[in-house]
């Protein structure tokens, strides 16, 4: 042991603190596509949002890109936690009903509570909604209170005014807080509805929280699964805007009803163009969140 | 009377007593889902146990049991469920006469000596059952999972050798919302030119159609062999459309499909054993890769309660019996996708952190080449710190890859998991390497020079 320490210079004494070099500040480095910087990121800006071309120090990222990771986490994180207000339905035209969820935490654990009615909204949809209506449209918090509020109402007045032009009869304006998709089987089922179709808040992504999905099912009925439901996924302004998403989901309630079924049985190839597809999409920008203090 | 594992069914002890008080439990499958540790998903099914001292006499009795008998108690019936036939009629019973005696509680301390090495774990594995595995993580904490996870050592080959020690592997993911491929070639490229995807380049595609599957297959084809990349391509659609499209005549290094843990499972996925067996066949004659390794699947807790097909059984049982299925087609990567499934299957870091773990042991213990999406969505209770944690854990528990996109962040599937920078961080903290074809590759490159980034690192010109 004493050979070891003395192999160690243990007898000598520590190394004294090094003297402090001259520190320069590094050079700025900024949250990339910044187009004007990089020909890689003004090229792969025209094709993608993804954060490429951001640069590295070290192996890591530069501060600036740290902090608009942070703000777009924030931004996520804020929308799955809102919550829809008792009030929003009353307030915007709807019929207000609640799942058996009466907790948010309690909503994210239990998905089975939040696809039923509670007692007392089984109640208002029986006595306040019209029924045998062709198409029931909910729309709902989902995962993003904060899409509801958004785009919620814009999105269902016009379904209504699409279903209308295809002369199909709409429902009672119902708006659910702590719903699941599956819910519309139960509110369908009660007002007798040929077609049920929710507008519920998508899982929010990074720095976005404003996506709503649609899942539209004919003869709504407790025990449908998801293989008997059709769905259109990013409605908003950065994807499908509300007005063509409310012309696809009144064509699909209708061939819903003329073809009798929903769902991987139903003949989407006799949907025409209004279906949808891979048409144009326009180059998405992806939305700079930290302004002030930015490097030049 | 060894191989006539059905002919008999000595009844097994159930009961155990804490302080006095004694607990019985009505089924093997009982004391599996009460010995896990807590699980959103199990709480979900009903299944786990109803409290801290109701879960110790579940591993005090699970702690007694041995192999064979959890190998004559399936947690699915031999009859109701093709898994299950698949894992007993082909079970190399040489292996399993090696450690049949044992109860888990031994077989636990028997993993974890310092003189089990890992050819012996690798030679005893085609003898294990998944319920011997998910029965051995149910008492083990998260160091006994690393420290057994660490030596196993399953090494494949495609166009890459994987899988070898001090190793650390990833897939690139490219992923993009409308499957536009110059947007999925710039976020390639910024991968490799960071020393990432020497695991694939794999692609989850926004439209699942044959003609879409090739178009991008052949785009990151081109890319490859314009830089001489060894690596494997793949994209990710159903397995059928892939078939398609290698029919219709296109480069494809891997077939990829999701897989779970039950028939009933796997036939919500629209798969089925056959239906793999066709896939496999079908990749090892037309397939690009050298091999012989050509299949990739992907797993994770909870798939099969999702479709109600989970049997009454816990989430890690049912997850080591897809890593039953998957281990007969020889795959080159397996990983399970252990944040993506949400929080009502597994709340929060802690949640996801163990069974990334737990996971991870039990795919390499039962010879599976494991990599793992450390990952999490937006709605579930996990931090970034607590998700960089979590890689640190399994680069050190010796997980073969880990996934790798810009900033972590998937466009298309909308969730955080590895980025393309946290790749070479984890590479200089824990000394290791990519394959060595492609550290050759970054090398040569410029990207990459020994055990830090060289000239060209983070420039994406290096990749044309």
């Amino acid at each position: 042991m004493d050979a070891l320490r003395d192999e160690l210079g243990s007898s000598d004494p520590l190394p004294p603190v090094p003297a402090m070099p001259p520190i320069p500040a590094p050079p700025a480095r900024v949250y990339s596509p910044r187009p004007e910087r990089s020909a890689f990121a003004a090229q792969a800006a025209h094709h993608t949002t993804a954060l490429v071309g951001i640069g590295h120090v070290g192996t890591r990222y530069a501060t600036d890109v740290v902090l608009q990771f942070q703000a777009e986490l924030a931004v996520a994180h804020a929308a799955v936690g809102a919550e829809l207000p008792e009030g929003w339905a009353a307030d915007n035209g709807f019929v207000g009903v609640c799942s058996r969820v009466t907790s948010h935490r309690e909503f994210l654990l239990r998905p089975d509570l939040g696809r039923r009615l509670s007692d007392t909204s089984l109640e208002t949809v029986r006595s306040r909604c019209d029924k045998n209506v062709d198409v029931q449209i909910i729309v709902a918090d989902g995962l993003s209170a904060v899409a509801c509020m958004q785009t919620g109402k814009a999105l269902h007045d016009a379904v209504v005014r699409a279903c209308s032009a295809r002369g199909l009869k709409t429902g009672t304006p119902i708006a659910a807080r702590f719903a699941r998709v599956w819910l519309e089987d139960e509110i369908g089922q009660e007002v007798n509805a040929k077609v049920a179709m929710i507008l519920l808040g998508e899982r929010p992504g990074l720095g976005t929280g404003d996506g709503l999905s649609a899942y539209v099912v004919y003869a709504p009925k407790l025990g449908n699964t998801d293989g008997d439901r059709n769905m259109i996924s990013n409605i908003h302004l950065r994807g499908i805007i509300p007005d063509d998403a409310a012309e696809r989901l009144a064509a699909l309630a209708s061939a819903m009803i003329e073809q009798r079924s929903s769902g991987v049985t139903l003949d989407l190839g006799r949907l025409g163009e209004v279906s949808g597809g891979r048409g144009y999409r326009a180059p998405q920008v992806r939305q700079r969140l930290v302004a002030g203090g930015e490097p030049t | 009377m060894e191989r006539g594992v059905f002919l008999y069914s000595a009844p097994v002890q159930l009961a155990s007593t804490i302080r006095g008080q004694s607990y019985r439990f009505a089924s093997v499958k009982e004391v599996l889902a009460k010995a896990n540790p807590p699980k959103s998903g199990d709480d979900l099914a009903g299944i786990s146990a109803r409290d801290a001292v109701e879960r110790v006499a579940a591993r005090a009795v699970l702690a007694n049991l041995t192999l064979r008998e959890l190998r004559e108690n399936p947690v699915v019936p031999y009859e109701q469920d093709e898994l299950t036939r698949l894992v007993e009629d082909e079970l190399d019973d040489q292996a399993y006469r090696a450690v049949a005696h044992l109860t888990v509680g031994q077989f636990r301390e028997w993993l974890l000596d310092i003189d089990t090495t890992g050819p012996t774990l690798r030679a005893v594995s085609p003898g294990l059952t998944p319920e011997m595995a998910a029965a051995a993580s149910k008492l083990m904490s998260n160091f006994d999972l690393m420290t057994v996870g660490a030596k196993c050592q399953v090494v494949v080959r495609a166009n890459n050798t994987l899988g070898l020690p001090g190793r650390l592997s990833s897939r690139c993911q490219p992923n993009h919302p409308t499957d536009d491929v110059q947007g999925i070639l710039a976020s390639a490229r910024e991968g490799l030119s960071y020393g990432c995807g020497d695991a694939v380049i794999g692609i989850n595609p926004a439209t699942d159609t044959a003609e879409s599957t090739a178009e991008i297959l052949k785009v990151i084809d081109d890319l490859l062999k314009r830089n001489e990349c060894p690596t494997q391509h793949c994209v990710l659609s159903h397995v059928t459309v892939q078939m398609r499209a290698l029919e219709l005549g296109c480069p494809m290094d891997l077939m990829f499909q999701s897989v779970a843990g039950t028939e009933a499972a796997n036939k919500a996925f629209g798969i089925s054993a056959a239906l793999l067996q066709e896939g496999y066949e079908l990749i090892n004659a037309k397939g690009t890769a050298k091999g012989p390794n050509r299949m990739y699947f992907e797993t994770g807790q909870g798939s099969a309660l999702s479709s109600a097909a989970h049997h009454g059984a816990d989430q890690v049982t049912i997850e080591a019996r897809a890593y039953g299925l998957a281990r007969r087609y020889k795959p080159f990567l397996v990983n399970t996708v252990v944040g993506f499934i949400g929080p009502e299957y597994l709340e929060d870091g802690p949640q996801i952190s163990r069974a990334a773990l737990e996971d991870h042991f039990m795919g390499k213990l039962l010879g599976l080449p494991m990599g793992c999406d450390a990952c999490f969505t937006y709605h579930a209770k996990m931090t970034q710190d607590e998700l960089e944690s979590l890689k640190v854990l399994l680069g050190a528990a010796g997980c073969t890859y880990l996934m790798s996109l810009p900033v972590g962040d998937d466009i298309m599937l909308n969730y955080q998991s590895t980025s393309y920078h946290d790749i070479p961080t984890l590479r200089r903290l824990l000394g290791k390497r990519p394959t060595p074809e492609f550290d050759a590759w970054l090398d040569a490159k410029g990207i990459w020079r020994g055990d830090g980034p060289g000239p060209k690192f983070g420039d994406v010109e290096a990749v044309r």
